[in-house]
């Protein structure tokens, strides 16, 4: 049973740890979805346009599941999403480089290395002390499971020849450092409030030692080499600096609402209580 | 949300002899809470064509001072029919003479699963074309 039960049980330094959280957690989330749906009509057969497509839906129901915790908060759609400065979003740079045209390898590498780590990270908060962060891991991990799999099968199948291998490689060697950006914390105040809450149970250092582990297990099972990664890149994301792409992203992305002057949009966040 | 809801992020726990109380049916349900559950029997999922109440979305409803509470689940957190279901539960709940507000309060553990469609359901999914055993 989580000690922090909701909302207005949370002092001031506890909810500022709350967001310090969660942000990062929604941010990634919606930004490699928006990158996802790039590829509609665009994968190599229908079935994988399909199952990317439907990927990018879980993404993004999970984005919402987590803007929603800090909406509860007290923020609304517009603050959260259409009128954040692009500066102020606090996803690992992984989630917004953009695709080489038809480079189908980084798809299916970028969604492996971010559904591992994804997993990885649930896992840490399923004991969260706050309860509205415990309650919702379930859900979304048994909707994580098949995007492993679509993403291992389909590396699998590209590296049955030395072509294909070769695409996995450069993929791996390209995303690799960015992904590891992943367990990049925020300021050294923020991990200790979010450690000391027990708002996650296991430390960003462990999680990542334990997904270089598996990555590297399974890209060396398949020949595929694991570049050295330090030091991190230079536009990691998180509170450093973004990859030049997100500010075209984010254009893309926040057009339609000012383009149409919305001073209220439909929301991806529910108006009605969330538990 | 208001400081005095009881419960404000329920997290249903096994009852003592091992049973789920989730989701609700509403089977021993009386007077207005009854009512209530009527009317959320005549929504539907548009995914999946029963009764969000047979789907096993409800987990759970109670009715303070005209004001119902409707705690409810969704299929996959994805869902595109979230807003559409949230309207109209709060439209026809609201519809009875004796509930001035409905309140919809979101919940996701347990998640939601296949499991959770009553026999009723699972018949007219069979019927509609949709195998759920």
């Amino acid at each position: 049973m989580s000690a922090l039960t909701g909302p207005d049980v949370l002092s001031a330094a506890e909810r500022s740890a709350v967001e310090a959280l969660v942000f990062p957690l929604a941010d990634d989330e919606f930004v490699i979805a928006e990158r996802y749906t790039e590829w509609q009509v665009r994968a190599p057969t229908l079935e994988s346009d399909l199952a990317l497509a439907n990927v990018a839906q879980d993404e993004f129901g999970h984005a919402r599941l987590w803007y929603d915790v800090v909406a509860d908060l007290g923020y609304d759609e517009p603050e959260l999403l259409f009128e954040r400065e692009p500066d102020e979003f606090y996803h690992a740079s992984l989630c917004a480089l953009p695709f080489d045209a038809g480079d189908w390898a980084d798809a299916v590498v970028r969604s492996y290395l971010y559904d591992t780590a994804e997993a990885l990270r649930l896992g840490s908060l399923a004991g969260s002390a706050y309860a509205p962060i415990a309650n919702r891991i379930e859900r979304i991990t048994t909707e994580e499971e098949y995007h492993r799999e679509h993403a291992t099968t389909w590396i699998e199948r590209l590296c049955v020849d030395a072509e294909g291998r070769q695409t996995v490689q450069n993929a791996v060697d390209r995303l690799y450092p960015y992904a590891l950006a992943l367990f990049e914390p925020g300021t050294p105040e923020q991990t200790d409030a979010i450690e000391s809450l027990n708002l996650r149970t296991e430390s960003l250092p462990s999680l990542r030692e334990q997904w270089i582990e598996t990555t590297s297990t399974f890209f060396e099972s398949i020949d595929v080499s694991v570049p050295v990664v330090e030091p991190l890149p230079e536009d990691p994301g998180r509170h450093d600096s973004h990859v030049e792409a997100w500010l075209s992203l984010y254009e893309e992305f926040t057009r339609t609402y000012r383009e149409l002057d919305r001073a209220h949009t439909p929301t991806i966040t529910s108006e009605h209580n969330d538990g | 949300m208001t400081a005095e809801d009881p419960c404000p992020y329920p997290s249903y726990e096994e009852t003592a002899d091992g049973e789920m109380p989730v989701p609700a049916r509403g089977d021993s349900a009386t007077g207005i809470e009854r009512r209530v559950f009527e009317a959320l029997e005549t929504v539907e999922d548009p995914e999946m064509p029963i009764s969000i109440v047979d789907l096993g979305l409800i987990y759970g409803v109670s009715v303070t001072d005209a004001v119902a509470t409707v705690d409810l689940t969704l299929t996959y957190s994805g869902c595109p029919a979230r807003d559409l279901l949230c309207e109209t539960i709060e439209a026809r709940v609201e519809r009875l003479d004796s509930i001035e507000t409905c309140s919809i309060q979101l919940v996701w553990n347990p998640p939601w699963s296949i499991d959770m469609v009553s026999e009723n359901g699972k018949s007219e999914l069979e019927s509609f074309g949709v195998s759920v055993q």
